[in-house]
């Protein structure tokens, strides 16, 4: 048995739920002959990678829906050997090039120049080219967006990129030109919620409209996590009660933790136990820009206006350095001393005042 | 021409005389002795026992060997330490097996030597030959023995029978040399020694150098602790010469130049004698070629200069100055700096105040930098994983975290070479200068957190749509709590299943 989200997933570009006017133009385009790269953008959980699932059936019928696992070896340069997960059809292949860190422009390259070279054998009534996608492009190193670049020009014949990002500021200019440009933007909560009574509706079940709306407040915006939440909601609970507790993920859990331990004391003791903290939160995999905008959230409700000012700015400054960086855990922890130093002193300072 | 002799010298080693003893590895002697013209006319008449020492000596290091078990720099527990083994191993009549390791030049060879003396102990030593290949009369090559052959007989031989022209029945092996089969095949030399403690009678000392950098580092890689168990083997460490007992080592070699070498040395004064300890870094045998150098007197005029320039050289250095370019900067050893011991400089900053009221760190983070060997970006990972425990204020912390922070930023821009040493110390400066009231306890050095990411694997979730693609950071941040979740209560209560 699988999960609502993937399950109720739409198959159809005709059936999405919402940004409807720009899957009818996605359906027109397909109908063309031939369609340029694709960047697909927008934050997560929004529906990028359902769109191009539904852009795959529009083009090639439900053969493109005849998944198979496979791992793929690689041999770096060094002589190092990868290996990486593949999901593909006969007609395209999908990869996250990320999973293996920086040896991703081997991927692409040997990647894209295997499905290149093979042609089509029935190419009556198909398409002449197949689909390679790749997944978490801005995530990609410099070095790996440089060579897809020269790639995608190299076998525009015979396949056709679509690349999904989070955002496109870290894309370089010379990919962001060469592909067409599709924001996917979040779903609204008025959306989330309508998804939602569908889904519900499908399995049969009552949502009282008021959990929905908590519901779609809580997932920030983020539909794949309300369907969870949805889901999980019904495991703990059913019937549904307006009322009922949503189960937040339990990194933000964790996150919280974090931050009222910074707020409790300001030593440097302190200092080596939230680091311990946040060892934890990045090895689990948790990114650690979200480790960064949670930790900013729960710190600045503490704080009076002008402190607010002062810690997202440097937040803002220590996440930038983060991105340029190598080791996150070296900018995460002088953001946390930064915000231990301005709020003690903070807190020194209206202690003085109230004597 | 040395190099033939000793090719020569293993072959028939049991109809060898005395010409054995002198043998110690005394490379760098060889072009050096050169330099000194006055002796080359007398040397021209081949001299068969070196042992004699006088200045005619060719080999004029041996001028300084320790003749006495108390002119040794090694500390004295260590060498009654040796001394206890070899009288207990010759006085028994068994193979028993000695290990001495130790960094380069802190005299383990000298001790066995001058121990031997003491003991009227022959010793006799192995040398690896050089492999040369000489065509028979037929003009095809020989098909020789193999090495680790060889080396089995050269020490049975030399453990059980005595020389014709020596009566003594004392004998002792040392192997310093090892051929190089051992260290591709370490199993070799488990047969070898399992052979030789069945067959010989007097017992063998191997001694093995012990470098920082030397992965291939032969104490460790042929003398695994299994193997030390097998054979009983035991097992002496030295430690690296301590500056009295250098300075002492120095004095005795001033003493026999007044006495002796008038003609040759300049008497060396106690400033230069200073000078010399500073710079060999615990190294004796460095520290006598040093004195040699340093001390020569020198008939032309650019000797003479060249060694005041290097006196400069030196005195700045024992103030822990760096001479930015100076050809004599090659005597001596190059101050190096091991990692843990560069994080403690680090972490722990001493500042000293100066006559003018200036307070200035007594290790500035430059010469820190500098005498570091180790990559910036591993350096600044042990700092980070350590500086926590040495600060008292958040304050200072803050200052310092922003500096690892500043300085990985500047780290990973790696086309410039530059950016590398410009991260490098800001980091270092800035943890070394934020740290205004350090707290001194004592800290165990961590090494850095492994920061591998491990996601969550689709096993952990059997709800999950197997030919789905999924991303790492998706998993993380939406799948794996809910999975949980809803797996959970499924395998708690079958009945939802039935309402599905």
């Amino acid at each position: 048995m699988s999960l609502w989200v993937d399950k109720h997933r739409p198959k159809d570009l005709l059936k999405l739920d919402y940004h409807k006017d720009q899957a009818i133009r996605l359906k027109s385009l397909v109908q063309q002959s031939d369609f340029p790269h694709l960047l697909v953008y927008g934050p997560s959980g929004a529906g990028k990678k359902t769109r191009i699932m539904c852009l795959l059936r529009e083009l090639y019928g439900s053969g493109a829906e005849r998944l198979r696992q496979e791992t793929m070896h690689f041999t770096t340069p060094s002589n190092k050997k990868i290996e990486i997960m593949t999901v593909s059809s006969n007609y395209h292949i999908e990869v996250n090039p990320t999973d293996v860190g920086i040896y991703d422009r081997v991927v692409i390259m040997d990647l894209v120049k295997n499905v290149a070279q093979t042609h089509q054998i029935d190419s009556s009534g198909q398409r002449e080219f197949k689909v390679v996608i790749l997944n978490e492009v801005d995530d990609l190193t410099k070095d790996a967006q440089h060579a897809l670049r020269r790639t995608m020009e190299k076998y525009v014949a015979t396949c056709r990129l679509i690349l999904l990002a989070n955002s496109i500021s870290r894309v370089i200019p010379a990919i962001r030109s060469r592909c067409l440009t599709i924001r996917v933007p979040a779903p609204t909560e008025d959306e989330i919620c309508s998804v939602l009574h569908t889904v519900c509706k499908k399995e049969g079940l009552s949502l009282p409209p008021e959990l929905a709306t908590r519901i779609a407040k809580i997932s920030d915006r983020n539909l794949r996590r309300a369907l969870l939440m949805c889901e999980a909601c019904k495991v703990q609970q059913y019937p549904f009660k307006p009322d009922q507790k949503v189960p937040e993920p339990d990194w933000q859990l964790f996150i919280k933790e974090t931050a009222s331990m910074i707020l409790s004391e300001q030593s440097p003791k302190k200092l080596s136990e939230v680091r311990q903290k946040l060892y934890e939160l990045i090895i689990h995999g948790v990114p650690p820009d979200m480790i960064f905008a949670g930790l900013l959230k729960e710190l600045v409700r503490n704080c009076d206006m002008a402190m607010k000012c002062q810690v997202a700015s440097h937040a803002a400054m220590f996440e930038h350095r983060m991105r340029l960086g190598n080791k996150a855990i070296f900018h995460l922890e002088a953001f946390v001393a930064k915000f231990m130093a301005i709020y003690k002193k903070f807190v020194e300072e209206s202690l003085g005042d109230a004597f | 021409m040395n190099g033939t002799q000793k090719a020569k010298k293993w072959f028939k080693p049991l109809f060898e005389f005395d010409e054995t003893e002198p043998v110690k590895k005394i490379k760098k002697n060889i072009p050096k002795a050169n330099e000194s013209q006055k002796e080359r006319v007398q040397v021209s008449s081949y001299q068969n026992n070196n042992t004699i020492s006088n200045a005619s000596c060719k080999s004029w290091i041996k001028n300084f060997d320790p003749v006495n078990v108390e002119d040794l720099a090694v500390h004295n527990k260590k060498v009654q330490e040796v001394e206890g083994w070899v009288k207990c191993a010759c006085m028994s009549n068994f193979s028993d097996i000695l290990l001495l390791s130790g960094p380069v030049g802190s005299g383990k060879t000298a001790t066995v030597y001058t121990l031997a003396t003491k003991h009227g102990i022959k010793v006799t030593e192995w040398i690896t030959p050089l492999d040369i290949e000489m065509p028979s009369e037929y003009g095809d090559y020989q098909i020789r023995e193999s090495q680790s052959k060889k080396f089995l007989d050269f020490i049975i031989n030399a453990a059980n029978f005595t020389s014709l022209l020596d009566n003594n029945n004392k004998k002792l092996v040392l192997v310093e040399d090892f051929p190089n089969v051992f260290l591709r095949t370490p199993t070799e030399f488990t047969d070898i020694l399992l052979q030789y403690k069945h067959r010989a009678k007097s017992p063998i000392v191997f001694i093995c150098s012990e470098t920082h950098t030397d992965n291939k580092n032969s104490a460790f890689h042929l003398f695994t602790p299994a193997l030390k168990e097998q054979f009983n083997i035991s097992h002496i460490t030295f430690n690296s010469i301590s500056t009295t007992g250098l300075k002492c080592a120095l004095k005795r070699a001033v003493d026999i130049i007044s006495k002796k070498f008038t003609s040759m040395y300049n008497i060396p004064s106690p400033a230069l004698v200073d000078s010399v300890v500073n710079s060999s870094g615990g190294d004796v045998r460095s520290a006598i070629l040093n004195l040699h150098f340093a001390s020569l007197k020198g008939s032309q005029m650019d000797m003479e200069t060249s060694v005041i320039q290097e006196k400069e050289v030196k005195s700045n250095k024992s103030k822990r100055k760096k001479n930015p370019s100076s050809k004599f900067m090659s005597l001596g050893k190059d101050q190096t700096v091991s990692i843990l011991h560069g994080v403690g400089r680090v972490l722990n900053p001493k500042t000293a105040t100066s006559e003018d009221g200036k307070t200035h760190l007594t290790h500035s983070p430059k010469d820190v930098i500098e005498q570091f060997l180790s990559h910036p970006s591993s350096f600044i990972s042990f700092l980070e994983e350590n500086y926590l425990s040495h600060f008292s204020c958040p304050s200072d912390v803050e200052m310092a975290a922003s500096a690892l922070s500043d300085g990985d930023y500047m780290l990973a821009e790696w086309r410039e070479k530059t950016c590398q040493e410009y991260g490098l110390y800001t980091a270092v400066a800035g943890l070394m200068v934020a740290n205004k009231a350090p707290i001194s306890a004592w800290n165990p050095v961590r090494g850095p957190k492994n920061m591998r990411i491990q996601y969550p694997s689709l096993k952990e979730m059997p709800q999950l749509d197997k030919d789905y693609l999924y991303k790492g950071k998706v998993l993380v941040a939406d799948y794996s709590t809910y999975c949980k979740i809803i797996g959970h209560k499924i395998e708690n209560s079958p009945s939802v299943l039935l309402i599905d």
